[in-house]
């Protein structure tokens, strides 16, 4: 490769369109993987509070429970539902181990975060249901 | 460093994809509608279950490692969109930070509010 | 049989008269169904304008020279064919991320100089004298990388990568994944001379896993995992107390 013979020629240099991420489904879709950070820290903080009004007393203790509430964690599980979907892919393409010397599958790997997923899920749940009687 | 940050971006990422959706579905929609009986609908279930230390550990991990995660992607995300001073140091701080921030905080509200109790 | 056309919009641009590129079009014919992008391009070379400038040569998704924009996408326009286009005008422009020299013509010297810098060829601590004996590998170890030694250098990877075309500075998708090659060769011991490339500060942690570069690899090399393999090795060499070896 000679460098030479064209450095000396003026280029067009190549510039970023600023909306480069609205431009392809694919950009686009990763873009609105990285955003549901926004949306799951929000509940989080959320859920924080929740916990700190526990404090109230007896007395003075009211769950929140308003329907603006309500549908803001029905946004929030769509996000929510998205990030553990991409995550929990994308880990069988990040995870690699041998056993028996052998690789396992990023198939199995996969299926067994999504395994995890769903029992983690079945556990939590009926803790906060169980308990509540 | 970048090493340490992604390492808690990851832990982060799983911690909130295997949990968090669940924890929404319950509490965010199925307890505030009446669909379910949910124990932090309940004034006397949410206290006897937020004075268990095995659950206050548990909320940590739920709510401090993921901001671990977020502050990772947000900031990721901002240079992304065209700003590239989201990678320099005083946004490292700022975004970091932030996420130990919200670490101290929920190990202060979860110590704070409802002693520990074994029963 | 009417004969059948197709319309080409390739950019052109000289540097010495042009401000910046633009799109001109031709109506080339679409006589068999076999016929690529690149087909295209050397009718209207040889037939309608002979200054219009492109990079090709094996015309067989060997040489990886023929990297372009087709509608947008990166593609090696020897494997575009006219057909999934027809009869829709295809667009065909210089990969993206790149300078332009002329017309369909990328400046790649900042990739080459990438490719150097991950030093793509075995090292050894200490090199066996030739005809002492022969570096043995099994099939298995063989399989460790050969994915990743399948990368033609077509750049279409660094066309796709958002990252590296907001920030030129990143070490990027290909370069990455010859380094992982040659790390999991279990003859080379170079990983620590690689390392301070690969994860320093245009290295492996620019990476926000777009996974674009993985999809439009002509020979699947999946350069996205080839690089988040790497972030979660180097973490571990750290994490693990037996982990920081060579």
């Amino acid at each position: 490769m000679t460098t030479e013979a064209h450095t000396a020629q003026p280029e067009y240099r190549w510039r970023m369109p600023a909306d480069w991420w609205a431009r392809q489904r694919h950009y686009f879709l990763y873009v609105v993987r990285e955003f549901t950070a926004l949306p799951l820290a929000l509940w989080l903080l959320w859920l924080l509070v929740e916990i700190k009004r526990a404090g109230d007393g007896p007395g003075r203790y009211a769950p929140h429970g308003s329907m603006p509430f309500v549908v803001f964690s029905v946004v929030v599980l769509l996000f929510a539902l998205y990030h553990s979907y991409t995550f929990l892919s994308l880990a069988g393409t990040i995870l690699h181990f041998k056993v028996f010397d052998r690789p396992v599958p990023s198939r199995l790997i996969v299926l067994s975060q999504f395994g995890l997923w769903a029992a983690a899920s079945v556990v939590v749940g009926f803790a906060l249901i169980w308990f509540a009687r | 460093m970048h090493l340490f940050w992604w390492f808690m971006f990851a832990q982060g990422g799983v911690i909130a994809a295997v949990l968090i959706p669940v924890h929404v579905l319950v509490q965010g929609i199925l307890g505030p509608l009446g669909i379910v009986p949910v124990v932090d609908r309940h004034y006397d279930t949410w206290v006897s279950m937020l004075g268990n230390p095995i659950v206050k550990l548990y909320l940590l991990v739920l709510i401090a490692f993921p901001f671990f995660h977020f502050a990772h992607r947000l900031r990721y995300l901002l240079v992304d969109l065209g700003l590239p001073a989201a990678k320099g140091v005083p946004a490292q701080a700022l975004f970091y930070g932030g996420a130990v921030g919200v670490t101290l905080v929920t190990i202060w509200v979860l110590l704070t509010t409802i002693p520990i109790s074994l029963g | 049989m009417p004969d059948k056309t197709i319309t080409i919009r390739a950019t052109r641009y000289d540097p010495e008269k042009d401000e910046k590129p633009r799109l001109q079009s031709y109506d080339v014919p679409f006589y068999d169904e076999s016929m690529v992008v690149l087909d295209a391009l050397n009718h209207i070379k040889s037939h309608v304008d002979g200054s219009l400038s492109y990079r090709w040569s094996c015309r067989m998704g060997i040489c990886g020279s023929c990297g372009m924009m087709v509608n947008g996408m990166p593609k090696l326009t020897c494997n575009a064919f006219l057909r999934d286009y027809w009869p829709r005008p295809i667009v065909v422009e210089p990969l993206n991320n790149f300078p332009v020299i002329r017309d369909l013509v990328i400046d790649m010297d900042d990739f080459m100089h990438k490719l150097k810098s991950i030093k793509p060829w075995i090292i050894r601590k200490q090199e066996i004298p030739l005809g002492a004996r022969e570096h043995r590998q099994t099939n298995e170890q063989i399989d460790d990388f050969r994915q990743f030694s399948e990368c033609i250098n077509c750049m279409l990877c660094y066309a796709a990568c958002p990252v590296y075309g907001l920030n030129s500075e990143f070490l990027g998708p290909a370069a990455t994944a010859l380094a992982r090659r040659y790390n999991l060769d279990s003859r080379d011991q170079g990983l620590k001379e690689r390392l301070p490339v690969i994860g320093g500060a245009e290295g492996i942690w620019e990476c926000s896993f777009v996974g674009e570069c993985s999809v439009v690899c002509p020979k699947g090399v999946d350069p996205a995992k080839a690089i988040q393999q790497t972030k979660l090795d180097t973490t571990m060499r750290f994490v693990l107390p037996y982990g920081n070896r060579d």
